[in-house]
């Protein structure tokens, strides 16, 4: 076994709720519908159901002990995510390890909000933001990773197009999903000359926040067995918090300082991966990403999306149902679309955007507050 | 329009707002030998050597421009009348980094990146003044 396998920890279903602009469904209703549909999918019963984590930001006064409580599932597992949109796989690689150890034999990972613009724009609490950015009129994240835009700009000679191209080919996969909230094609003039929010971001810069959920199940090797359902493995992963500690502007939020141990783990590298799942909460973080997790040199990214097709009948598929840019960003669920999506795929359930896939790798980033989202996590899956 | 949003003054910060009040950019410090850091924001330890012993110093209000943004859709609504406006991350010269607002409005195709600012005070509300910056 390489040092830290994931061996026998198999992901066997994976659930969406619709994504839509508005809902009068609670937080607590969507995460119920993505585990049901997840379960489903899975072959399993709630019943068998002995762990869960739950990352929402509209959860309150709810929390993961109160939702347990209130579906009535006997938990000997449960993590409340708190580090946002790195929170889904940060909770895969507990739950797996608690899988593995025999502390919990199914665990359903979800995540879920009702969210729309003023919540994008008004939610973060924590002192980071709310004490030390808010007073200003900071513009919330769209006026944080707009500063981190300009200088990412700045230091590696990058245009706005660089960024627009992979905007643009997420809009086009986006457009072969059914449940995506921005289906409409995008020109590079329509993304150039949209209207400015934060200099240098324009509007299709930015997610569009909407209301769903989406989840996981993670189970043992035993239980997989007796599944006859498609089945995904956990290959590999790892997270990291606050990296660099004392630098707001490394332009990295991490990934470089786990990647070569979970590559090892996984017995793949970057080349060998049939897509990529980016944190897409604005292009100049899924730049970062794709640096930090080995696909290209750091500052090259650029190069790298204009040298290559991203689109799912390209060679380098990114975000293949269109990710939170095109799909839409469902709160603290911009942590898990990207799970959902490579768990569809390797299942071969993605219909008229399937990629064909043996593995892929999926990242997540986010609990954004002074300057950064200080978390980092990313995990490599493959189909059995 | 609404009112501006405000910090929420409390035991380790209130030394930091109270100087803004008064026109002074308080700092702390961090007080072991080997490290006398500057920190912003307010915190409970040093962030460096994650030494307790902490005090507040006045220091220069002077600092660069290390990036920012022109803000068209500010968060809350009390700042619509405002866009668009210029949110800087200053680096002060006693090194921590402060997010901050600059009073010129200059043009957007100029490049402000490594500008020097100075701080001057804004009555952001009618209890609470913020630091903003102008270019030096």
């Amino acid at each position: 076994m390489t040092t830290g396998s994931y061996e026998g920890v198999y992901i066997v279903g994976c659930g969406q709720t619709a994504y839509e602009k508005k809902t009068q469904k609670t937080s607590p209703r969507l995460i119920w519908e993505a585990t049901d549909l997840a379960l489903k999918s899975a072959g399993l019963a709630w019943k068998e159901v002995d762990g869960l984590s739950v990352t929402c930001f509209t959860l309150a006064p709810e929390s993961v002990t109160t939702i347990a409580e209130h579906f009535r599932l006997e938990c000997r597992f449960l993590v409340a995510g708190m580090y946002g949109g790195a929170s889904g796989i940060s909770a895969m690689l507990q739950g797996g390890r608690a899988i593995q150890n025999g502390d919990a034999d199914v665990v359903v990972v979800v995540a879920a909000d009702a969210f729309d613009v003023s919540s994008h724009m008004s939610m973060s609490r924590n002192p980071g933001q709310h004490d030390y950015m808010g007073p200003w009129g900071y513009g919330a994240a769209n006026g944080i990773f707009a500063m981190h835009t300009r200088l990412y700009m700045e230091t590696f000679g990058v245009k706005r197009e660089d960024f627009g191209r992979l905007a643009i080919a997420q809009r086009r996969n986006a457009s072969l999903n059914p449940n995506a909230l921005l289906k409409e094609p995008l020109s590079m003039e329509q993304y150039l000359n949209a209207r400015v929010i934060a200099d240098p971001l324009h509007l299709y810069d930015c997610v569009l926040p909407c209301c769903g959920a989406d989840a996981v199940v993670l189970t043992s090797e035993k239980t997989a067995s007796r599944l006859k359902v498609p089945k995904v493995r956990l290959l590999g992963g790892g997270e990291v918090h606050n990296y660099p500690a004392n630098e707001i502007y490394a332009l990295s939020a991490g990934w470089e300082t786990f990647r070569d141990r979970m590559y090892a783990q996984a017995g793949y590298g970057p080349r060998d991966m049939d897509f990529v799942q980016l944190y897409d909460d604005y292009p100049v973080m899924e730049f970062i990403q794709l640096e930090g997790m080995g696909f290209a040199e750091r500052g090259k990214a650029a190069q790298l999306v204009r040298n290559n097709d991203c689109t799912v009948r390209g060679n380098l598929p990114i975000n293949t149902g269109g990710g939170q840019l095109s799909a839409g960003q469902a709160g603290a669920s911009g942590g898990m679309i990207g799970v959902y999506e490579a768990v569809l795929q390797l299942r071969g359930e993605a219909g008229a955007r399937q990629v064909k896939c043996e593995r892929g790798v999926v990242s997540g980033y986010g609990a954004v507050s002074y300057g950064r989202g200080p978390s980092a996590s990313a995990c490599v899956l493959a189909r059995v | 329009m609404s009112d501006k949003p405000l910090p929420r003054v409390n035991a380790i910060n209130r030394p930091f707002w109270e100087g803004c009040n008064r026109d002074e950019l308080v700092l702390q410090q961090c007080g072991a030998e080997d490290c006398c850091r500057h920190i912003y924001y307010p915190r409970v330890c040093c962030p460096y050597c994650q030494g307790g012993d902490l005090s507040w110093k006045k220091v220069s209000g002077r600092g660069q421009i290390i990036t920012y943004t022109i803000i068209h859709r500010p968060q809350h609504p009390s700042f619509f009348p405002e866009a668009p406006y210029y949110v800087i991350a200053v680096e002060l010269e006693e090194g921590p980094l402060m997010y901050s607002r600059l009073t010129n409005k200059p043009d957007a195709s100029e490049n402000l990146t490594g500008r020097k600012v100075k701080v001057v005070f804004d009555n952001h509300a009618p209890t609470q003044k913020l630091p903003f910056f102008e270019l030096a």
